[in-house]
């Protein structure tokens, strides 16, 4: 997979995260029923108790994650940023690992919604550690692009989109 | 030695030398690609490591019995009982009902004794609303059953018919506000036959035999299963969910937009539905 493409993958789970958590947020703080095929159990999870932490919706702080996660996807790629983004999304497999313990040991009930974010943060786990390990610099085209002979922070001469690999 | 010799010889010699040289710089570069992978896994570690502890932190936190209400001690229970009586002693109550009969305006309250945004709006915004719209006679809370926390229907029925139990002698609210002060950690099986008792020994002035005998009376099985439908037919999907109204017409949902344990959407209801 080639650096580009591994990085805008990235950005496209970001974003798709970004809408379940966005749309957690709103049926948290609106108290609306969430859309769920599972009856109740949706609801069951969003009113239970370990839906806040320490006051703070944890949908909340999933959005948060995300938009943290995909400012440093959006920033010009160097060591710094591929590290950044891979030490966001495991922290960000993490607590869906301790929120999906949660509805599964506690609440007994399982949310779409979290599930799908807690799928979408694992892939994107795995993806950005690998990422951080290969170590590759690239430019992507467009807004994420950086002029072509400039050099990333880490001192390494920046690849032309068309030779990254 | 003749000069082509001598020319052969000076040009293995430039081969070697540039030979040795890029194994040298390969070398080099694995050795600088090896340490930097190296450098990565370490931050990486560190990271995985930070993020264990974080982990562990918040399982504390939230695994804690500090979320739980069931008091420890009887001065704890005394407590409770002294905070709940200052609340609502002295406000009329019938059946399900906090507040005066001819109160203006109606709250009905659609909860499950176990839920715990329930308990936030109990121990949150009723200690304000109370004081301030149901005990001038302005407002009239009834309570009404929905089951969504609780895992077992047939402990939600029982619970909920044990409060209902209460108010047939007009101390429901003593019930429901103990019940929720002192609700314990979800799903872990505390609502028990014992932990029931308790919370009835702790209504002030309940006869306990009388109260015992009532929580067999069908009517207030078929109370709760009404409740239920009234929930359904309004779409309600979680607790608490509210209607509010002039007392007598129609009742609309009342919403929440931010916590629960924020009386600001009660008090803004309340205050239009006076003026209209």
């Amino acid at each position: 997979m080639s650096a580009r493409a591994l990085r805008i993958t990235l950005i496209v789970l970001t974003v798709l995260g970004l809408g379940v958590a966005s749309y957690v947020t709103y049926v948290h703080y609106a108290g609306i029923k969430p859309a769920c095929t599972a009856g109740e159990s949706c609801t069951k999870v969003q009113t239970s108790r370990y839906s806040e932490l320490v006051g703070i919706p944890v949908a909340l702080i999933g959005l948060i994650g995300y938009v943290a996660i995909l400012a440093s996807l959006l920033a010009r790629e160097t060591e710094t940023t591929r590290f950044a983004t891979a030490a966001l999304t495991l922290g960000g497999f993490a607590f869906s690992a301790y929120l999906t313990y949660r509805e599964i040991f506690s609440i007994h009930a399982i949310c779409e919604e979290c599930a799908s974010s807690a799928v979408i943060m694992t892939i994107m786990a795995g993806l950005s550690v690998w990422r951080f390990l290969r170590g590759e610099e690239t430019l992507a085209a467009g807004p994420l692009a950086a002029p072509p002979g400039v050099h990333s922070s880490a001192g390494e001469p920046a690849a032309p989109l068309s030779s990254a690999s | 030695m003749s000069s082509i010799e001598s020319d052969e010889e000076d040009l293995t010699r430039k081969q070697r030398r540039e030979q040795a040289r890029e194994q040298r710089k390969a070398m080099e570069e694995a050795a600088a690609a090896g340490a930097a992978r190296r450098a990565r896994l370490t931050q990486l570690g560190i990271v995985v490591s930070v993020v264990v502890v974080a982990i562990v932190l918040v399982l504390i936190i939230t695994s804690g019995g500090g979320k739980s209400g069931i008091p420890a001690s009887k001065a704890e229970k005394n407590s409770v009982t002294h905070e709940i009586a200052g609340l609502i002693t002295g406000i009329p109550q019938s059946g399900n009902a906090l507040g005066s009969p001819t109160a203006p305006v109606t709250l009905q309250y659609f909860g499950d004794l176990e839920c715990p945004i329930c308990r936030q709006f109990t121990t949150g915004a009723l200690p304000s609303i109370i004081p301030q719209w149901v005990r001038t006679g302005k407002l009239r809370i009834e309570y009404h059953s929905m089951e969504t926390a609780t895992r077992e229907p047939e402990v939600f029925k029982t619970q909920q018919i044990a409060a209902y139990a209460a108010g047939k002698q007009n101390k429901a609210w003593y019930f429901i506000e103990t019940f929720y002060h002192e609700q314990g950690e979800e799903d872990s099986g505390y609502v028990t036959e014992k932990y029931l008792q308790g919370i009835a020994s702790q209504v002030p002035g309940l006869n306990l035999a009388q109260w015992t005998s009532d929580r067999n009376d069908p009517e207030l099985a078929n109370e709760v299963k009404t409740d239920e439908q009234a929930a359904n037919n309004h779409g309600f999907t979680g607790t608490p969910a509210f209607l509010i109204g002039r007392s007598g017409g129609a009742l609309t949902k009342l919403e929440y937009s931010s916590a629960p344990s924020n009386p600001g959407f009660v008090n803004e209801a309340v205050e239009k539905l006076l003026k209209a």
